[in-house]
């Protein structure tokens, strides 16, 4: 893990647009950092809607896109932060940025403080 | 059909009451049951946050006047609610109403009912939030709202002097009654900014790229054309109204239930931290 590691959870509904790989790596060779994109799909349709109980369930383990950026760099990582704010929007939960590691979460969690994560 | 009229006012006879009255009066002409009661009669205590009414079969475990104020919308179609604007927006009565409804909302218990509101106030100008709350509850309860009124009256009881005012209240509880008869939840009134909430705020959000509507959550675009503001919401965004049923349950379920395991994931932690706090400054309940 870089010293700059973000893991940042989108849940059903948060983020601003699909997360595509392709778009990730775009911002990723802009700003000379690593991106990638995990899906987590654990819902199945019930009563008319896609449906899920997360009450027990580990953060990690239900339904999300986790975006992981990865960079040694902490003027790069910030910009790559900002870019992915830009487009899709911060996590919006406390544990939004779980498994983080501490430099990444604090300077993720710092951005979406200082420029309201597009919420 | 029955329509209950829900006054959020302390003064018997004062506007709010006499607003309230002349539309069910108007409702009972239509063919309707009607009732009345005053959210002031009723002890509602403040929610205390634990969100175990989220997890119970039974809900709140606060034994208040807010069982039987849910029982007597659980009873009735619809819901006319007058509230008089007090410091810009609603009276605390219906705010704190608003915080007991945590459980209501996520079950959907009372989606699809009918309402309408009324509200007496004294300042134009001074209800940038008049419908703020009322727009919550019914949202939160996924109400079909029919009718949003203003009234500009002041004093004690001055409501009968706004005879047009008195006509209107007297119309608005007479379609209310027509909306539930005909399941019709076309909205009556004049359309406002939102098209939603009808209500006449935006948002700017920090990045002073975008917009929203605050109530409803919907992102927008704001132009000017010769002069005139011009707000637009797509049809993306307006599926994205944080009280519409999917979203909703969205936000239950990936913002507030998980957050169970980061609690507990985090509590050693947390237990260590909030020493300092705990010995410091003790008030209240519990010291």
């Amino acid at each position: 893990m870089e010293a700059y590691t973000a893991h940042l959870r989108y849940y059903p509904g948060d983020p601003l647009e699909e997360i595509r790989q392709e778009d990730l790596d775009s911002i990723a060779e802009g700003y000379g950092v690593k991106a990638a994109l995990e899906r987590i799909e654990n819902r199945t349709f019930s009563d008319g809607m896609m449906r899920e109980e997360t009450l027990d369930k580990a953060i990690e383990e239900m339904t999300q896109d986790v975006i992981t950026v990865e960079a040694g760099d902490e003027a790069a990582f910030r910009k790559a932060i900002l870019a992915i704010y830009r487009k899709y929007r911060s996590p919006r939960t406390p544990y939004g940025f779980w498994g983080s590691s501490p430099d990444g979460e604090r300077v993720a969690r710092a951005i979406a403080e200082e420029t309201g994560g597009g919420w | 059909m029955k329509i209950l009229g829900m006054v959020g006012s302390y003064r018997r006879n004062g506007n709010s009451d006499i607003l309230a009255k002349e539309a069910l009066m108007g409702a009972e002409e239509a063919g309707a049951e009607v009732e009345l009661l005053r959210l002031t009669d009723y002890q509602i205590q403040a929610c205390q946050g634990f969100g175990l009414c989220l997890f119970r079969a039974e809900g709140c475990h606060l034994e208040d006047g807010v069982k039987e104020i849910w029982a007597k919308i659980g009873e009735a179609d619809a819901v006319l609610l007058s509230v008089p604007c007090y410091f810009l927006e609603s009276t605390a009565s219906l705010k704190q109403l608003i915080d007991r409804g945590w459980v209501l909302a996520h079950r959907g218990t009372f989606r699809g009912k009918y309402g309408s509101v009324l509200v007496p106030y004294a300042t134009r100008g001074w209800i940038p939030y008049a419908m703020l709350q009322p727009n919550i509850f019914f949202g939160i309860l996924g109400f079909h709202v029919i009718h949003r009124a203003t009234f500009n009256v002041q004093g004690l009881g001055e409501a009968v002097h706004d005879e047009p005012g008195i006509e209107k209240a007297h119309r608005i509880g007479a379609e209310l009654a027509q909306a539930v008869r005909d399941r019709d939840p076309t909205y009556r009134s004049e359309p406002g900014l939102c098209p939603i909430c009808q209500d006449w705020n935006i948002r700017v959000l920090q990045d002073r790229e975008a917009i929203e509507c605050p109530t409803c959550g919907i992102r927008g675009r704001l132009t000017v054309e010769n002069g005139k503001i011009h707000v637009t919401f797509d049809e993306k965004a307006l599926a994205e109204y944080r009280f519409d049923p999917e979203v909703g349950y969205n936000h239950f379920t990936y913002h507030i239930k998980p957050s169970k395991d980061y609690f507990l994931r985090t509590k050693e932690e947390r237990k260590e931290k909030v020493k300092k706090y705990k010995s410091y400054l003790n008030i209240g309940m519990g010291t």
